[in-house]
């Protein structure tokens, strides 16, 4: 691959609900072992946007491309290009009938067609860095914690191999002591190269983790940076007000 | 023995292997009814659920239809109208009883599935459509496991129901429990005892297959899932 192709691109990205505009033209990119995180208030379309990226929400107009194939071209294999995106859900997602092992094997088996036994070897590896033992392997997503469930759910996008993870609120359906440990797996995988893509809340976690961050407001961003210029002089208003927000809250 | 006389308990005896018999045949009708119900059911449902508008507007009127047309009239529809005038061949009794119970249950089935499929929540879909799986693999793999479990108590409901409407076929001379009972009242001069077995034969059977869906219900449960502990 060729190395000044970012592996994700997104270009004059619009899209809207019922007349109501969610994306303005978002342009971004994310080159390989980059890791960007979005910041934004609720509402203002973080999740529409990593929704788009793998075309789960179809946008209006604009274009994206994974590794330079546009994925937003109607020929493009979606499906195929969607094993390269790791999708990492608020709400986790687990397949509520399969125990761990099988969460994290069935895109393998499934979509990649690779036979069980060595499906087998790549989820254990997964699982091993999401720090997920093995006694949990044969649990059902009920049976373990909320922080589990969401580690299981990054080792079943991480287990394809993907060219980039998105994470949307990865932490934010999480009790507060159960974050920690899924931030930890998130940055562990972005500090060994995995390009990433996070939306969040988690301040202190952006600054540690990321390369960029970009703040969308209004369905557009309105500034971006590396995360310690950002927080040390915001120069939009609502980035401040968004910052110092955040910090009240967290007391 | 004047009571057992009035109630023709003397002859009964003889004739009640000849009612049991009735049984294979009930649960022949029943049998053939709920298997040709969920193989028309399961699809109609995912096609109502997952297809187009034309497939949607279909399976609406199929529905629409077999919930309004009462068994009786079906069954005449079919033996009399439909098989050998439209097309012409003659079905037995027994055919067209499994055909009538079958075809009207897949209204129902419909219905049960459908409502099995659009109580799995969304996100599983997204999730599996993230993974690279296309709409059916999704489906297949993630949606459809998960909405059979959950629909279990409703076929366990349709069995109780299509039980009892099996007797129903006595009116084409089926030779199910109902219609046994019939001609051994006329054999006998008597009616009581033998309408009190057959109540109590369809009671052991509700009771006894009500039984079974549940031990299935129970061997495939998965932790989480509704109903599941």
């Amino acid at each position: 691959m060729n190395s000044n192709i970012p592996v994700l691109k997104v270009e004059n990205l619009k899209k809207s609900y019922a007349g109501k505009i969610i994306l303005d033209g978002v342009n971004l990119e994310v080159d390989k072992g980059e890791t960007k995180v979005i910041l934004g208030p609720s509402g203002v379309g973080k999740s529409t946007l990593l929704r788009c990226i793998n075309m789960l929400t179809l946008p209006d107009s604009g274009k994206i491309w994974l590794e330079g194939v546009e994925l937003t071209e109607p020929n493009t294999d979606i499906n195929k290009m969607r094993q390269k995106i790791g999708f990492v859900f608020q709400d986790f997602n687990l397949f509520h009938h399969l125990t761990v092992l099988k969460n994290v094997t069935i895109g393998l088996t499934k979509v990649k067609k690779i036979p069980e036994e060595e499906a087998i070897k790549i989820a254990a590896s997964a699982l091993e860095k999401v720090h997920i033992p093995n006694t949990l392997w044969n649990k059902y997503p009920a049976q373990i914690s909320g922080g589990e469930k969401q580690r299981v759910a990054i080792a079943r996008a991480l287990a394809m191999k993907p060219s980039i993870m998105l994470y949307d609120e990865p932490t934010s359906a999480l009790d507060p002591q159960l974050v920690g440990e899924v931030l930890q797996v998130i940055k562990e995988l972005s500090t060994a190269g995995m390009t990433s893509l996070i939306v969040t809340h988690e301040l202190h976690f952006a600054l540690e983790v990321a390369n960029e961050l970009l703040f969308i407001y209004n369905g557009k961003i309105v500034e971006q940076g590396p995360p310690e210029e950002v927080f040390a002089n915001p120069k939009h208003d609502i980035v401040k007000k968004y910052i110092a927000s955040i910090y009240s809250r967290k007391g | 023995m004047r009571c057992a006389e009035i109630f023709g308990l003397g002859l009964l005896g003889s004739y009640l292997p000849y009612m049991l018999e009735g049984v294979i045949w009930t649960f022949a009708l029943v049998g053939g009814g709920l298997t040709l119900g969920f193989a028309m059911g399961v699809p109609f449902a995912i096609l109502r659920v997952y297809g187009g508008r034309g497939a949607k507007a279909a399976i609406d009127a199929y529905v629409w239809v077999y919930r309004s047309i009462p068994l009786i009239v079906l069954l005449f529809l079919y033996y009399w109208g439909i098989f050998p005038v439209v097309f012409g061949i003659k079905l037995s009794a027994m055919a067209t009883s499994i055909l009538a119970l079958g075809t009207r249950d897949a209204a129902y089935e419909t219905m049960i599935f459908r409502a099995a499929l659009e109580s799995i929540d969304p996100g599983q879909m997204l999730a599996a459509r993230s993974l690279g799986m296309t709409r059916w693999q999704a489906v297949r793999t993630i949606v459809l496991p998960q909405a059979l479990r959950i629909a279990i108590p409703g076929w366990t409901n349709q069995y109780a129901i299509m039980l009892k409407d099996s007797s129903i076929c006595f009116a084409l001379g089926v030779l199910e429990i109902l219609t046994r009972t019939r001609y051994v009242t006329i054999s006998i001069g008597s009616y009581f005892i033998p309408y009190l077995i057959a109540g109590i034969l369809f009671i052991i059977l509700t009771y006894g297959g009500t039984k079974v869906f549940n031990i299935v219900y129970e061997k495939v449960q998965i932790p989480g899932l509704v109903g599941g502990k």
